[in-house]
């Protein structure tokens, strides 16, 4: 076990004096993080403000305009032919024209708008909000002044009630994106370093004066393992930090993402430790395996972008999971990454699953020993040191 | 003490061909002596030392090191042994004294103990200096003095030094065949292969030539003259390899 220590001291020592594995593992999570929580977040909080936007409006006398005007930019326009080329143009997203009352009373607006672009979409729902609101105002009071109440306008009214569950937290835009990034930084952030600890050896003629030690190579090997599986859960914990500092230091765009708080409460932080360790042991033998069978480091960097694929496609469909009712079924339990990607979903949206975390740990760890196996079986072959 | 028995080693290469990298090589090393594997590039000089380091296995023959045998007891073989090579590199973000301490630790010394051999090995070869520099910032003289520190550290019965002056400077070279003739006066058992003429007749006691994998003629370097009626140990060399200079082939084929 000693042999296995020393070991290890001596690949987090070389770690931690690699600016690279510096950047990739440690500041590199904590500055995307940042960066997303904040980007996100201006973008989605500008978005969702009516005061932000924009509306072209054909040049009229009506009333509504004032309406308009109170939510909107507004930017009046001298015909419809030159509102249909703004929009034509993407100068514009959403033109409204309004035509003339009907004898019925009523008034026809025509909005144009690009049914492609999101940003049109987003103003034409809160133009129809507005004018919904105006319909439904107008209504109450022709029934008011017709002796009939008010409510005979909505005779079936929908009454939205909240159930709180857990802890009031982080919204579902963070709950999806979290759980995604905390495993993709557990994978990429051992990325650059598992190249170097055998294929880089052997390509620097380190790794021959290492086995002429005494020390077996499973020992070796064990000690290289929990070096990398050690960065690979720095690097996810870091993510986190960034996480928690963008909420402590309020920095732009965190009021509208994080508006309930950051949304980590205590079982929520022990069911992401659980689900985590398996989760990083099993990125870790993956990584060590790819670069135990290379010959060299660039081999390893190739191999390794190639199983990236294996670990983001499962953690990517984690955050489309909520849409679906898959978030709460058992099979999702014995799928590796995208397992412990939604039980730590599931933990922040207050709703742990101890069961399919219990299901996630064994599953995941029981990957974690048999690729462990294999790269134990891999470095003790000659080809570790011959196949050049 | 190192002995080997007819040990061979055979390959099969990507082309799945069997490939005889060493076939059948017998040779045995005394204490306080130093004997020469000479032979050119792939002649199977740097094969056979990884037998006898327990890196890889022999396919056939028995070999002995320190009077363990190199199948069943790697670990104690392996515990018996310093190799240096100029192949071998050092872990470039360690400081100096970090990785003389560090292999220190994996040949079990530790306490007290390491910080002794840490001092005497960094006195003797003068690493003080440069102890706490990067690796990557050493020169390749300070980096060999480092290489032979980590070599002698835990006091080995048996040395292995595998072209240990190739690609070196004559003042390193001269440093390095210096350290190995004390290692030999302290009864060091030594294995030196090379394929530098003057560096096998400066140091060595006995020598073995080997190409393609063979022993082709061994003894003392005056044993290898006389055997092949050669006045240098190169051409005594070339004689047993049976090198035939393109002048010679010309010549024969005029005649």
């Amino acid at each position: 076990m000693n042999y296995v220590k020393q070991v290890y001291l001596k690949e987090v020592r070389e770690m931690l004096r690699d600016k690279r594995t510096r950047s990739m593992a440690f500041f590199g999570p904590i500055f995307m993080m940042i960066l997303f929580v904040c980007g996100f977040g201006s973008i989605l909080g500008s978005v969702s403000k009516t005061q932000n936007q924009t509306i072209h409006v054909l040049k009229t006398e009506n009333p509504l305009t004032q309406l308009l005007e109170k939510a909107f930019k507004v930017v009046y326009v001298e015909n419809e032919q030159a509102g249909e080329e703004l929009i034509r143009k993407g100068d514009a997203k959403v033109f409204l024209a309004f035509g003339a009352q009907t004898t019925g009373g009523q008034l026809d607006i025509d909005a144009y708008f690009d049914p492609k672009a999101q940003g049109a979409q987003i103003v034409l729902s809160q133009v129809s909000g507005i004018i919904e609101t105006a319909n439904k105002k107008a209504l109450e009071q022709t029934l008011t002044s017709s002796g009939l109440p008010a409510t005979a306008a909505e005779p079936v009214k929908l009454v939205k009630k909240e159930v709180q569950i857990g802890e009031k937290g982080a919204g579902e835009f963070i709950v999806s994106m979290l759980p995604y990034l905390i495993v993709i930084w557990a994978f990429y952030g051992g990325f650059s370093m598992a190249t170097d600890l055998v294929a880089g050896e052997k390509e620097k003629a380190t790794l021959e004066t290492l086995l002429i030690s005494p020390v077996t190579r499973t020992q070796i090997v064990l000690g290289k393992f929990f070096a990398l599986a050690s960065l690979c859960l720095a690097s996810s914990v870091s993510s986190l930090i960034g996480f928690m500092l963008v909420s402590l230091l309020k920095l732009p765009g965190t009021s509208f993402l994080l508006k309930g708080g950051l949304g980590i409460t205590p079982t929520a932080a022990i069911v992401t430790i659980l689900v985590l360790l398996p989760t990083v042991a099993m990125f870790a033998a993956c990584l060590l395996s790819f670069s135990t069978y290379a010959k060299n480091a660039r081999e390893a960097q190739s191999y390794i972008s190639l199983a990236s694929f294996v670990v983001v496609v499962p953690a990517a469909f984690s955050q489309l999971i909520g849409l679906t009712d898959a978030a709460n079924q058992g099979w999702v339990n014995f799928v590796p990454v995208l397992n412990t990607a939604n039980n730590i979903r599931n933990a922040l949206l207050g709703k742990p699953d101890w069961i399919g975390t219990a299901i996630t740990v064994t599953i995941s760890g029981l990957i974690a020993a048999l690729l462990l196996v294999v790269v134990v079986r891999l470095f003790n072959r000659e080809e570790v040191l011959t196949r050049v | 003490m190192v002995s080997t028995q007819d040990i061979a080693k055979h390959f099969v290469d990507a082309k799945g061909n069997r490939v005889k990298a060493v076939d059948g090589v017998s040779f045995e090393a005394s204490p306080g002596k130093i004997f020469g594997l000479l032979g050119c590039n792939g002649a199977g000089k740097t094969t056979t030392l990884r037998i006898l380091s327990t890196v890889i296995k022999p396919t056939a023959g028995r070999a002995t090191v320190a009077g363990y045998d190199v199948v069943d007891h790697p670990e104690k073989v392996r515990a018996s042994i310093g190799f240096m090579s100029t192949s071998t590199a050092l872990y470039g973000r360690l400081q100096a004294k970090e990785v003389i301490e560090y292999f220190g630790q994996l040949f079990g010394l530790e306490g007290q103990r390491l910080k002794e051999r840490v001092a005497y090995v960094m006195d003797k070869l003068q690493i003080h200096e440069f102890g706490d520099r990067l690796c990557d910032k050493l020169s390749t003289g300070q980096k060999q003095r480092v290489n032979i520190a980590r070599t002698i550290l835990h006091d080995p019965p048996v040395l292995f030094f595998d072209e240990p002056t190739a690609g070196l400077d004559v003042v390193v070279s001269q440093t390095v065949m210096e350290f190995i003739e004390e290692a030999r006066d302290m009864g060091k058992t030594i294995i030196f292969s090379t394929h530098i003429m003057s560096e096998a007749e400066r140091l060595c006691d006995q020598i073995s030539v080997i190409h393609e994998g063979t022993i082709r003629g061994s003894g003392t370097v005056q044993q290898l003259k006389e055997q092949t009626r050669e006045v240098t140990l190169e051409k005594a060399f070339l004689k047993l390899v049976e090198f035939e200079s393109s002048y010679q082939r010309e010549a024969e084929v005029t005649a």
